[in-house]
């Protein structure tokens, strides 16, 4: 898998569009973000020391295509590490982040009809291919999203914006 | 004490110890390569040292992040040396990950006799056939018009190295590759930092091996790297290389994929620590944070090591295209820039000397030279007794073995020393003539 690579990232946006639901922007204070759609990072509230052990960390999905200079993440708040984010997170907040992990799409499923389920916010790996100009080539997609009732509907910007991507997009 | 404190002691202990030295002709070496560094490597190692992190850690992510970078490559594994990294790389296309397109045992790898043993070894190790395709004078690698005659149904490889540093023709090589849907591993172990057509070596294949043994581009001591595009790829070496096993874990990590207890592998029952989760037979070929910590600086210095190996190229090519008439002179392949590991020579029949008279009147000057390195591997000890199968008669291979050495172009030759060269190869060739 590639390189995983930490960096030292400022919070640049934090919206909590609904109770419990935030997403978050963070910029590289340091070298470009490198990872394919589909992957996800580890994330640290706390000081890094290169020359100490990785804090205590979680994983979240990049919602962002790797194109985009910000780095998007959206999180639900479920147990105590998320309700310190909730808490702690503000613009200017230092963040630490490595990435990328995981291997959603390293297999070439763009020449076969595919199917994409998620529940919530559970869509987000999959909004960083739909964003993507890679996700032109996919020849049937077709995305079904339960969400609880329309005002869970976060993402319909983002699938509008899949759809001028690929307009052979069903959702 | 602070870190700071140290390393001022160490930049002074280098500069105390370690000063370069006026090379003088009566009685120093001149050594074929060796370590080139100042005390930002004493420092870099000195600084792992005081972290006492033993196995990868913050230096070996910045080391790869460096090697990625200058290639351009997104999957850097860090060996323990660059066998062990042609080891890796050959291993991992007979992973059953990889389905129908994997190398079994009986398959054909097309390579060269005319090279280094651990290129050839993984084949024979993992129970397939090396192919033994003749090379070119005087670029001296694979003969490209003999590689399509070699191929058959059963071949499914290539794996051969940019030799000395000169690339090999990548565009004659890759047609074939994917017009008989091969596998293509560039041992690149020699070549790190040359050029075919702009685009470094290491880069055309599906997998490439670096070595940073002394001699090498850059050092780390001992060590290496498997570089690859391919991330499942990436992830097969790096099972093979750590043991084995599933778990990708950094070391000192836990949990990194989020299922370390919630996955089912073979038959072990549900939840099995992901940790201790095998899917391929491997060993621990890591390369400490200690190494990592040396390759970090010298990766600051490769570009410049590149150019004096070439400009040593260079003044070998104005010594010994006087003695055309004996020597064969290097060629680099077209479209190529190869940052040269070694100068080398064939010496010509028919004519008064053979390789080993005139390789011994350097050694008796304190001129080191080498031989290019197995020469005809088939007729190695270790190999004879092998199954392989030859393309052809491999004529030019015997006579690289017969007639064939090289001189150090590493960035620690000074002109000084390629002019005390000079003056005893004239030496020889004045009383020959």
């Amino acid at each position: 898998m590639s390189i995983i690579r930490k960096y030292k990232c400022e919070t640049v946006k934090v919206e909590n569009p609904l109770p419990g639901i935030f997403s978050a922007w963070f910029c590289s204070l340091d070298h470009p973000f490198k990872f394919k759609p589909g992957q996800f990072l580890h994330l640290t509230l706390d000081e890094y020391d290169p020359s100490l052990p990785w804090p205590d960390s979680r994983c979240f999905s990049m919602q962002s295509n790797p194109s985009e200079t910000l780095l998007k993440i959206t999180f639900s708040v479920k147990g105590n590490y998320t309700k310190r984010m909730a808490d702690e997170l503000s613009e200017g907040k230092i963040v630490y982040l490595k990435l990328p992990y995981g291997e959603l799409f390293s297999r070439n499923y763009s020449s076969r009809p595919c199917v994409f389920i998620a529940g919530g916010t559970g869509i987000t790996p999959f909004l960083s291919l739909f964003t993507d100009k890679i996700f032109s080539s996919y020849i049937e997609p077709k995305l079904f999203l339960g969400i609880r009732d329309e005002k869970y509907n976060l993402y319909a910007e983002e699938i509008a914006e899949a759809k001028k991507i690929n307009n052979r997009l069903v959702s | 004490m602070t870190r700071d404190a140290i390393y001022k002691l160490v930049r002074e202990f280098y500069c105390t110890n370690y000063a370069p030295k006026y090379f003088n002709p009566e009685k120093d070496f001149v050594r074929y390569a060796g370590r080139v560094f100042d005390e930002s490597e004493m420092i870099s190692l000195v600084d792992a040292c005081l972290d006492f992190w033993l196995t990868e850690g913050r230096f070996s992510e910045e080391f790869m992040r460096k090697i990625s970078d200058y290639l351009n490559v997104d999957n850097i594994i860090l060996t323990n040396s660059g066998s062990s990294a042609n080891l890796l790389a050959f291993s991992a296309l007979t992973s059953e990950k990889l389905g129908d397109k994997r190398l079994k045992p009986g398959d054909e790898v097309i390579t060269v006799a005319a090279g280094f043993p651990a290129t050839v070894a993984p084949i024979i190790q993992n129970n397939m056939i090396p192919v033994f395709v003749d090379i070119d004078i005087p670029t001296y690698n694979i003969k490209v018009s003999d590689l399509e005659k070699a191929i058959t149904e059963k071949t499914k490889c290539v794996f051969i190295a940019h030799t000395l540093g000169n690339p090999f023709n990548v565009d004659e090589v890759l047609k074939l590759v994917k017009d008989h849907n091969l596998w293509l591993i560039e041992d690149n172990c020699d070549a790190f930092g040359s050029k075919y057509k702009g685009k470094y070596t290491g880069t055309f294949g599906h997998l490439a091996t670096i070595s940073f043994y002394p001699a090498h581009h850059i050092t780390t001591g001992e060590g290496g790297a498997v570089v690859t595009n391919d991330d499942e790829l990436a992830r097969i070496v790096q099972s093979f290389r750590d043991w084995g096993r599933d778990c990708y874990c950094g070391g000192g990590e836990n949990n990194t994929c989020g299922k370390r207890f919630s996955q089912q592998f073979g038959s072990l029952p549900f939840g099995y620590d992901h940790k201790y989760v095998y899917s391929e037979l491997g060993y621990n070929l890591k390369m400490t944070d200690l190494q990592a910590a040396i390759g970090v600086a010298q990766m600051d210095k490769l570009e410049f090591f590149c150019e004096r190996r070439k400009e040593n190229y260079e003044m070998y090519q104005n010594i010994f295209s006087k003695y055309s008439e004996f020597f064969i002179l290097p060629e680099a392949t077209l479209h190529s820039d190869p940052a040269w590991f070694s100068y080398i020579l064939t010496v010509k029949e028919n004519i008064p000397f053979k390789r080993n008279d005139f390789i011994q009147h350097l050694n008796n000057n304190r001129i080191e030279t080498r031989n290019m390195f197995a020469g005809n591997i088939i007729r190695q000890p270790a190999f004879i007794n092998t199954t392989f199968r030859k393309a052809d008669g491999l004529i030019n291979t015997d006579c690289i073995m017969n007639n064939t050495f090289f001189l150090g172009t590493y960035p620690g030759m000074r002109p000084e020393m390629i002019s005390y060269i000079e003056k005893i190869t004239d030496d020889y060739i004045g009383k020959i003539k």
